[in-house]
């Protein structure tokens, strides 16, 4: 197969060759590796690649993925990071319009009954990344299945091993994964990819953010045995009035299927709660096996089980060892609409939080998640939705382990297809009913769940954001109503179409409506639990007020909380030359227009993690409901 | 577009976009004005254009209480909002403006000779009045920009009228054809014509920081910066704006400071 840049302008184009999506366990060769946390399956590709930028597709390398290819002409450029922050191209934040506002007329394929064009593939703003990366293969990946994982592109990405096209993908913010299996050498193996900034894609992807570009998430090489677990999916519940759990689980192999699987459970002392063999197929099914006496996870007491997966050849030899920490949580709406974790009533004391550092932008590093997750220790906050797309990987891992609540949100917003100007205008909402973008948006629905469907920490399925709603978000929900009934799943730019409300969104979410608001629908029999999915927006001093929102929680069970709108001001570090000083900027501040100046420091967080002021009125507030 | 003598047209949801291979205009009906002015990829705004109708106040305005008297001006220099835009392109006015789903009959390749342009602000003063900005772009990518503002009975006098364009960078000078040195409507029989190259961005050393730089009579002004504020723009070469009078000579002064800041 060859790669064609006209898939860059055809919606139901978004991956080509890309393994399907599957769960993030860890895997190991043995115990001391996992104790050590090392896997030597694991082949990070990051650092310096080679790169050249080209201002659009027309002047792009052609063949810069041969394997005679004369580089001598590229840069380096740090993987993982943004292309506009190495400063080839000019950043721009923008928000509810498009990036391409007022310089390109452009309309979603098939939105008015039109035909693709060569909108992408041609588009003068359509900047372009062409990367090199020359590497060797680890010792312990001799002779083994390779594949290589993207766990982050911005935005379309054609990938080459050694002059082979390797796959084609989309979808930013989830891992692509291709097998590099056919073409690796021992030595000098030469992978090419190739990043466009724009694609069809741009339209699912509107978020309020500065637009940037490239390969901005880690890259690495993944090896398997003989046999491999390719995905995990668990299932724990509880029972015997939130005594007992009971644990359910499905491992699909790949490779030889000959040997044994053997799975133990243990508490957090060590001891084994459960402990079984099983000869090695290509699925084996755990089911039912009652655990007695367990502990519950919640946000106070954030309890995992370690669950291990000895994966034995036919000598009994352990040749992968795979390795998962979960918990037992039980989210559900009563008759009553309220939401209960655990038989309790749920509140959620949340933010939404934007992957952000005010030097390198949505390449944030393990540091930086920590020092987040110390911020909503001590200040009492215990929700995050991701908005509006999967986060890094150790996120999710992080919320496990601390018990925070999390809205997993799709990476999906088409804010500029349905508003402009303020006013609900949808004629070429995208993706809205039409059957060529729906694979797509389910697609996203899949990655998302099946890479992160393992996480006890998540509590919600969010289908996007702010993407208007017709059958295609009717397809989101159905997917994950269809594939996981242990948790809910939420979309708020249903209040639009609400003749679609009884078949999106298990919550009635909505954004900043006004405490009376929420109250007349709280006062009104109402057919879902609440929830302001954005609310008390932080923009610059802000935050007064809080305790309207608040004293909800007290009156009406069936109000769930809120997420504060957000986390950390989109902010970036620049030099001043007036001052002479580094000085934090914002939209606008690069020349770029159109833009929404100020409008992207809206959080409760300085973009250098200070906090603001107002800091300690959530502190406060959500105190009062812990 | 290049092989076209004529202006292409971006009918934009929230903005009009009009360009020719040197100059990239940005209209943007939220903000109300001209959002965007490049001029060979450089671009020329911080903030849209607004009218200005405040001067910083001098001694003598403290002495003799204008600045008092005339206080309401300053908050409609700082928050007059535009309340109505004019469209016409060519022969075509456009009321209301062409958003969605109006711009959905559009394409990437609308051209047009000429287009026109207006922004009316309503001043945040009681009485209200309104002030209109027009900006008339000819085929040959160039706009020429005229202002009207009604008066209105009742409004205390005026300090000032004019437009504040606040540039991304510093200027690292201006050139201009014009009066010698400091010059006012009251204080400029002593100037001499001539063409005058200033450095930089002068402030008139006064003990106490006041209105200070105005230019009179002047036909012709060219600003030259050799910066921007675009990070992917590595190119540090000089590059101009040129600014000429139409049928009356204009006034202008060119400060790193607003009114409000002096």
């Amino acid at each position: 197969m060859k790669a064609n840049i006209r898939w860059l302008d055809d919606p139901e184009t978004f991956r080509v060759n890309q393994i399907a999506a599957h769960s993030d366990h860890l895997y190991f060769k043995n115990y001391e590796e996992w104790e050590q946390k090392r896997s030597s399956f694991i082949q990070s590709l990051d650092g310096k690649w080679q790169f050249k930028f080209s201002n659009n597709p027309q002047t792009r390398p052609l063949d810069f993925y041969k394997t005679n290819f004369d580089a001598s002409d590229f840069d380096f450029i740090p993987v993982p990071s943004e292309i506009e922050l190495n400063n080839y191209a000019q950043n721009q934040y923008i928000n509810t319009l498009y990036p391409w506002e007022g310089k390109i007329f452009r309309r979603p394929a098939y939105s008015l009954g039109q035909k693709t064009d060569r909108s992408f593939s041609e588009g003068e703003d359509n900047t372009v990344g062409s990367y090199i990366k020359h590497f060797d293969l680890d010792n312990s990946f001799q002779g083994k299945y390779v594949h290589v994982f993207f766990e982050g592109v911005e935005r379309a990405m054609f990938v080459w091993l050694n002059g082979h096209f390797i796959g084609y993908g989309e979808d930013s913010f989830t891992p692509s994964e291709f097998d590099l299996t056919p073409y690796l050498k021992e030595k000098n193996n030469i992978l090419a990819v190739q990043v466009f900034k724009h694609s069809t894609a741009s339209f699912l992807e509107d978020q309020d953010m500065f637009r940037f570009s490239g390969i901005f998430r880690s890259v690495k090489l993944l090896a398997f045995p003989e046999t491999h677990l390719m995905d995990l999916a668990l299932k724990p519940t509880i029972t015997n009035d939130y005594h007992d759990g009971i644990f359910n689980a499905k491992l699909s192999f790949t490779g030889t299927k000959d040997g044994y699987v053997r799975l133990k459970i243990k508490d957090i002392n060590g001891q084994t709660l459960l402990d079984e063999e099983h000869n090695l197929t290509s699925t084996i099914t755990i089911e039912n096996k009652l655990l007695e006496n367990i502990h519950l996870w919640d946000n106070h007491h954030p309890y995992l089980y370690q669950l291990f997966i000895e994966v034995q050849d036919s000598n009994k030899n352990l040749i992968e060892l795979d390795s998962y920490k979960f918990g037992f949580r039980e989210i559900k709406i009563t008759d009553d609409k309220v939401v209960l974790l655990n038989g309790k009533r749920l509140i959620i004391n949340g933010v939404n939080r934007h992957e952000w550092n005010m030097n390198s932008g949505r390449t944030i590093t393990k540091q930086d998640m920590k020092a987040d997750i110390q911020t909503f220790k001590r200040n009492n906050i215990n929700a995050v939705r991701t908005c509006h797309y999967p986060n890094q990987i150790p996120w999710y891992y992080l919320c496990d382990q601390n018990g925070i609540y999390v809205m997993a949100e799709n990476n999906l917003e088409s804010h500029g297809t349905w508003q402009k100007m303020g006013e609900v205008e949808p004629s070429y909402n995208v993706p809205g009913s039409l059957a060529k973008w729906r694979n797509v948006v389910i697609d996203r629905a899949r990655s998302n769940y099946e890479t992160l469907k393992n996480h006890t920490s998540i509590l919600f399925w969010s289908l996007g954001n702010e993407s208007y709603a017709g059958e295609n978000l009717i397809a989101m929900n159905q997917f994950y109503k269809s594939h996981d009934d242990t948790r809910l799943t939420h979309y708020e730019g249903v209040v639009h179409t609400p003749d679609l409300k009884n078949k999106i969104s298990d919550l009635e979410s909505y954004m900043y409506l006004p405490p009376k608001e929420a109250e007349k629908y709280l006062k009104n029999n109402p057919s879902k639990p609440f929830l302001e999915c954005e609310y008390m927006h932080d923009m610059g001093n802000s935050d007064g007020g809080m305790k309207s929102y608040i004293k909800l929680i007290d009156e009406y069970p069936q109000y769930l909380g809120g997420f504060i709108w957000d986390f950390i001001d989109q902010a970036l570090l620049t030099y001043d030359p007036i001052s002479g000083k580094k000085a934090l900027r914002y939209g606008g501040d690069f020349d770029d227009r159109h833009s929404d100046y100020e409008f992207s420091g809206d959080g409760l967080m300085f973009a250098d993690r200070t906090e603001k002021p107002a800091m300690q009125e959530v502190k406060y507030y959500y105190g009062l409901h812990k | 577009m290049d092989y076209t003598n004529k202006l292409h047209i971006i009918y934009g949801d929230a903005a009009l976009g009009v360009q020719t291979k040197k100059f990239q205009y940005i209209f943007s009906y939220e903000k109300g004005g001209l959002e965007s002015l490049k001029i060979n990829n450089k671009e020329w705004l911080y903030r849209i254009p607004t009218p200005t109708f405040w001067r910083a106040t001098t001694d003598n305005d403290r002495g003799n209480g204008f600045s008092v008297k005339a206080a309401q001006w300053l908050g409609a220099d700082m928050f007059s909002q535009c309340s109505k835009i004019h469209l016409t392109v060519d022969d075509q006015k456009f009321d209301p403006l062409p958003i969605a789903p109006f711009n959905n009959q559009f394409s990437n390749h609308e051209y047009a000779n000429l287009v026109k342009i207006s922004f009316d602000y309503k001043t945040t003063t009681t009485p209200a009045t309104i002030c209109t900005i027009t900006y008339v772009i000819d085929s040959s990518g160039h706009a020429t920009i005229k202002m009207r503002y009604m008066g209105k009975k009742g409004l205390p006098s005026l300090p000032v009228l004019g437009m504040r364009f606040i540039m991304p960078t510093m200027a690292t000078g201006f050139e201009y054809y014009g009066l010698s040195s400091e010059t006012y409507p009251d204080r400029k029989a002593g100037a001499k014509k001539g063409v005058f190259r200033v450095k930089g961005l002068p402030v008139t050393k006064y003990l106490v920081p006041q209105e200070n730089g105005m230019h009179m009579d002047t036909d012709k002004l060219i600003i030259t910066r050799n910066t921007s504020l675009n990070n992917a723009d590595r190119d540090t070469n000089d590059f101009q704006l040129e600014i000429n009078k139409t049928d009356k000579p204009l006034n202008f002064s060119c400060l790193p400071y607003t009114a409000e800041e002096l």
